[in-house]
């Protein structure tokens, strides 16, 4: 776990892999169903507040909210 | 004869919906244009076909109200054949919908959207093979220049004339998981309306879930 650090602490402009989503099975569900599994490798396209984190994931661009991101377990690549 | 169009949003469905009913309605492109259920009645060889336009939506779980409207309409409305319009320059999450309306036994037929786009961006799609492996057929289509409608349409009719069969996509969730399913399974098909009313399979995986809209409609079929 030492090397984690939650989605909404990244920069815009990195690239992190998805190591896991701290939250109930409902957000795991939807998240996944979005694409955002376990081991996939997303680029942080936006991170300014005030406004959504912007993710480049497997060639489609996501909008989460500040509070969804800090629920998402990074680390770098 | 009833034709649901089901897809992403964004992935042109609207446009799709337009092309074959020539209806001529504004198309927005802020995400979540399909709000209500639209219909139109597409005359094509001699056919009335009526046509109904799903939500958008990226999956076929009971989170969001629009998920549940496209997934009952397949479900309990049993349309005559399914399109999925996929946005084919960003396959692998539309890919995501195909599988999981295969998996619910659609008769599916993939329109595969926005070719030009994918051509532009250096994709190289190779149609007869994806059609090959999701065992179901696929249309190259180009719907903002109205290229691939009549394809489609052709296609749609060997669905819906059962001329072609689209097999219901088994997938296979690892021994633990099958064996539960296995038992649910056998319990639904011995439950008589309940099997007529939903793929078995397709149920019994949905109760492993535990979706909500799914489990409050076997609460109401074990309460009656």
């Amino acid at each position: 776990m030492r090397d984690l650090m939650p989605l909404a602490m990244v920069g815009s402009g990195c690239t992190v892999q998805i190591a896991c989503v701290r939250g109930g099975m409902r957000l795991q569900r939807r998240l996944a169903d979005m694409g955002l599994t376990p081991g996939v490798v997303v680029s942080v396209l936006n991170s300014q507040m005030p406004g959504p984190v912007i993710l480049n994931l497997r060639g489609s661009r996501l909008a989460l909210g500040h509070g969804m991101t800090m629920r998402i377990l990074v680390r770098t690549v | 004869m009833v034709v649901a169009l089901a897809g992403n949003p964004n992935s042109g469905k609207t446009t799709v919906f337009n092309n074959l009913t020539g209806a001529r309605q504004h198309v927005g492109n802020w995400p979540g244009v399909t709000v209500e259920k639209k219909e139109g009645i597409c005359r094509w060889k001699g056919r009335s076909i009526r046509i109904v336009d799903l939500p958008g939506v990226y999956s076929l779980t009971a989170y969001s109200p629009d998920e549940v409207i496209a997934r009952n309409f397949i479900v309990e409305e049993k349309p005559d054949a399914v399109v999925d319009v996929v946005d084919a320059s960003n396959l692998e999450r539309n890919l995501y919908l195909v599988v999981q309306l295969l998996e619910m036994g659609a008769p599916l037929v993939v329109a595969l959207n926005m070719m030009d786009e994918a051509d532009s961006r250096g994709y190289r799609i190779d149609v007869e093979r994806l059609s090959q492996l999701i065992r179901a057929p696929v249309v190259p289509m180009e719907a903002n220049r109205n290229r691939g409608t009549q394809e489609l349409l052709d296609e749609i009719a060997k669905v819906t004339d059962k001329e072609i069969r689209i097999p219901e996509l088994i997938v296979n969730y690892g021994r633990e998981v099958e064996e539960e399913i296995t038992k649910l399974e056998s319990r639904i098909s011995s439950a008589g309306d309940l099997a007529k009313r939903y793929p078995p399979r397709w149920l019994a995986v949905k109760l492993l879930e535990k979706d909500q809209q799914i489990v409050e409609v076997l609460k109401a079929v074990e309460g009656g």
